[in-house]
């Protein structure tokens, strides 16, 4: 259950961390009242999906099915993770910088139209907010701990929020790319580990197989980072 | 809506390293090596990974 809190946690700091980068440039515009309320009103939204989400998923009897289902989900979403971090370790892609996020989002001429922000503000805590909702169904609802799942979550949005409303300003220095790279990793492993026991395969170590394929990620992983990074010039010279 | 449909199911190329990768495995599983399926399922999402970050 605990790593299943962990990814769960992670996931969601990452994501609020994000959102409250699009709320705190809202408030500037419309106060903390107005994005605050459009921020609880995505959350609203949020927690009925969750709702509706395990209550389909829980209809699924068939185990197997149900850790297909769940299994393909953590594979299409650890996979984009994985993949988006090593990008990101290795340079090709540029690294998510909360400051040049919160400066973009001030730049935008519609943040200073009250209606427009309040929607800036609501849009984007829903968007980053959906990650955590698939995490929380998928990985609760198969292991049988969403209200947990759940929790961790609300726990991440608690310190993110104390972490906002203490410093007032973008969480920049939060390791984003690290989080993702080990998340991604871990979901990475849960999704193929549930995809392959739904086909038929009994993994010849059960359960102890799972931190193996996290190790295999997380080393696949920086071993891929390594491979992409451009080398400096005249260090092939050495 | 597009964004919820990106959050579940990714682009294209997420959508199809995933689908092969899947294939792959459950072809293996069906051979006389499936005990192998559980190497070539996650060797292949690696390798999906690597091509995720290059694109």
């Amino acid at each position: 259950m605990i790593p299943i809190l962990l990814a769960t946690f992670l996931t969601a700091t990452v994501e609020w961390v994000e959102a409250y980068t699009i709320i705190l440039a809202v408030s500037l515009s419309i106060g903390w009242g107005r994005a605050l309320q459009a921020a609880g009103a995505a959350l609203l939204c949020l927690a009925a999906l969750t709702g509706f989400g395990s209550f389909i998923l829980t209809r699924i009897h068939n185990l197997a099915m149900l850790q297909l289902v769940v299994g393909v989900f953590l594979v299409l979403f650890g996979v984009r993770w994985l993949g988006k971090a090593v990008a990101r370790g290795a340079g090709l892609k540029k690294l998510h910088d909360e400051t040049e996020e919160f400066a973009a989002l001030r730049a935008r001429d519609d943040i200073n139209e009250a209606r427009a922000a309040w929607f800036i503000a609501f849009n984007g805590m829903l968007l980053e907010g959906l990650e955590v909702w698939l995490i929380v169904v998928a990985l609760g609802v198969q292991t049988g701990h969403t209200l947990a799942a759940a929790g961790a979550a609300i726990a991440a949005l608690a310190a993110v929020g104390a972490a906002g409303a203490l410093l007032r300003q973008p969480l920049a220095r939060v390791p984003e790319n690290v989080i993702k790279f080990t998340v991604g990793a871990a979901v990475l492993g849960f999704g193929t580990f549930w995809v392959l026991e739904a086909l038929g395969y009994a993994w010849p170590l059960g359960d102890a197989a799972l931190p193996l394929l996290f190790a295999f990620y997380v080393a696949g992983g920086l071993a891929l980072i390594r491979l992409y990074t451009p080398k400096p010039k005249g260090a092939e010279l050495v | 809506m597009q964004g919820f449909i990106k959050t579940l199911f990714g682009d294209k190329r997420t959508l199809a390293v995933a689908g092969l990768s899947i294939l792959a495995a459950l072809a293996v599983l069906h051979t006389p090596a499936a005990v192998l399926a559980g190497l070539v399922l996650p060797f292949c999402l690696l390798g999906g990974a690597a091509y995720l970050a290059r694109h």
